[in-house]
């Protein structure tokens, strides 16, 4: 079995964890779609009908990848030491950690997606898909940053849960006036409401989607290899 | 008090005094969520059903700024159920080991637990008196006591029965839904009802509307509903514990 592989299996050894990471961001989007519109209304903000669907299939699988990534960086301090000064040597490792967990984001992502795909007529289903995995993969890169740094699970986890609070409440149709500059799934989520909507997306907005996600794995990526340089 | 239980819950209590980060998060979260919520809110018209079949007309921001402190308390309280419990899985055993009896290492837990929810719901309340007033502090704070101690509780059995990451999952999900949609008058028609009452927060739920919108006190069913529910809870985290902590013996 592959370093990778063993990584992912390490995180589903946990009574139910597999089965959660498919059922709650199903459960989310059907559940919260709904309050969704309400609470946009709320502060102001234009979100409506299956645009409001689509964003709760991207904040479940946000929040999910989220948590994922924080535990398996920071439960693999110690391991990740030892496989290290073992030879495997501190980048690759890295890279199977961050890999299985990209392997049960995607996980996470297709539950929401498919909850959405069940639950609305979405214009342009491989944009949403996309979208939904930018949303995943964007987290996963936040939990894999704060569990490279902050250790203690309750620490991490409400660290993981205030960048999502503060990023959900100043997303797009959430709220009046422009983005504020902490609202990181931004690029994301006007994608997967156009998606929704049957508005095309220009390129450029499909770049800015890459060069957020992917530049936020990259990030994930050194600060752990960092992190994992220093634990021994 | 029995000395060890008297030793133990001080060593508790010093083994969160000296995260300084987890301290810095209970203030500084609940600070900024209440706030920016209340502040963004607009002042739309809403009308919410109260406990006694009465009805109000109120504002969105106002019912926000009622719904806030709860959502809060319940996300916080039951993190920190989750994660105090599989700190007590690993390190009270080997109190067990050395002579405590199993009571004598649960029950400084549960006050350690009991305390944290009890600082999340200061901040939280004091965060929110700067924005919002409810009509009866007392109701309005013994309802967020009661779901705090409750989600706490729920958070504590999912920190025993699940892993780390489950454990994470189940209880803000809980939470979400419970507190954050079901038992919340900013959505559906201002009154909950189907699956919110058979959720263990629907008691102090009402309590808590009760307390910010409604001069008197008419709750008093859904109060010994809520306390049923802590109850039950209660006994089944000092169950689980003793449980746990009686197979090291």
């Amino acid at each position: 079995m592959t370093r990778t592989a063993v990584f992912a299996r390490e995180q589903l050894r946990a009574p139910f964890t597999l089965a959660l990471l498919v059922v709650i961001p199903a459960l989310f989007v059907v559940s919260a779609a709904g309050a969704l519109n309400d609470f946009a209304s709320a502060l102001g903000g234009s979100l409506a009908g299956d645009a409001a669907v689509g964003l709760s299939a991207g904040w479940a699988a946000a929040f999910i990848s989220g948590a994922l990534g924080f535990f398996q960086a920071a439960s693999s301090r110690g391991a990740d030491r030892r496989l290290a000064l073992a030879g495997l040597g501190p980048a690759r490792v890295a890279l199977s950690r961050i890999a299985a967990s990209v392997g049960l984001a995607f996980i996470a992502a297709a539950a929401a997606f498919v909850a959405l795909l069940l639950r609305v007529d979405v214009a342009h289903p491989l944009h949403a898909g996309i979208a939904v995995l930018a949303f995943a993969l964007l987290y996963l890169a936040i939990g894999v940053l704060v569990g490279s740094l902050v250790s203690a699970p309750l620490e991490g986890s409400l660290l993981v849960v205030f960048v999502f609070l503060l990023d959900a409440f100043s997303g797009p149709g959430m709220s009046g006036g422009s983005p504020p500059p902490w609202a990181v799934s931004q690029k994301a989520a006007d994608v997967l409401i156009a998606a929704g909507t049957g508005t095309d997306t220009p390129t450029d907005e499909w770049v800015k989607v890459a060069v957020v996600t992917g530049g936020a794995l990259v990030a994930a990526f050194l600060v752990f290899v960092a992190s994992a340089r220093s634990r021994a | 008090m029995n000395a060890r239980i008297a030793a133990a819950t001080r060593m508790g209590f010093r083994e969160q005094a000296r995260r300084p980060l987890l301290l810095v998060l209970l203030v500084v979260l609940p600070f900024f969520f209440i706030t920016r919520a209340i502040a963004r809110t607009e002042p739309t018209p809403r009308l919410i059903g109260l406990p006694g079949g009465g009805e109000v007309l109120t504002t969105m921001k106002d019912v926000h700024g009622a719904s806030m402190v709860t959502i809060t308390v319940a996300f916080l309280a039951a993190l920190c159920g989750a994660f105090i419990m599989r700190s007590a899985q690993s390190a009270d055993r080997r109190l067990i080991v050395a002579g405590f009896r199993p009571m004598e290492a649960v029950v400084p837990r549960l006050a350690v637990l009991a305390s944290a929810t009890g600082v999340v719901l200061t901040v939280s309340l004091a965060v929110t008196a700067l924005s919002f007033t409810p009509a009866s502090w007392p109701a309005f704070i013994a309802g967020n006591l009661l779901v705090g101690l409750t989600y706490a509780c729920i958070g504590a059995l999912a920190g025993a029965a699940l892993g780390q990451l489950g454990a994470t999952y189940l209880v803000l999900f809980l939470a979400m839904l419970g507190i954050g949609i079901l038992q919340n008058p900013m959505f559906g028609d201002g009154t909950p009802g189907g699956l919110a009452y058979v959720f263990p927060d629907y008691g102090a739920g009402r309590v808590i509307i009760d307390g910010a919108f409604s001069p008197g006190f008419h709750a008093w069913g859904e109060l010994a509903l809520a306390l049923a529910w802590l109850t039950v809870l209660g006994l089944a985290v000092a169950g689980m514990l003793r449980r746990l902590l009686r197979t090291a013996a």
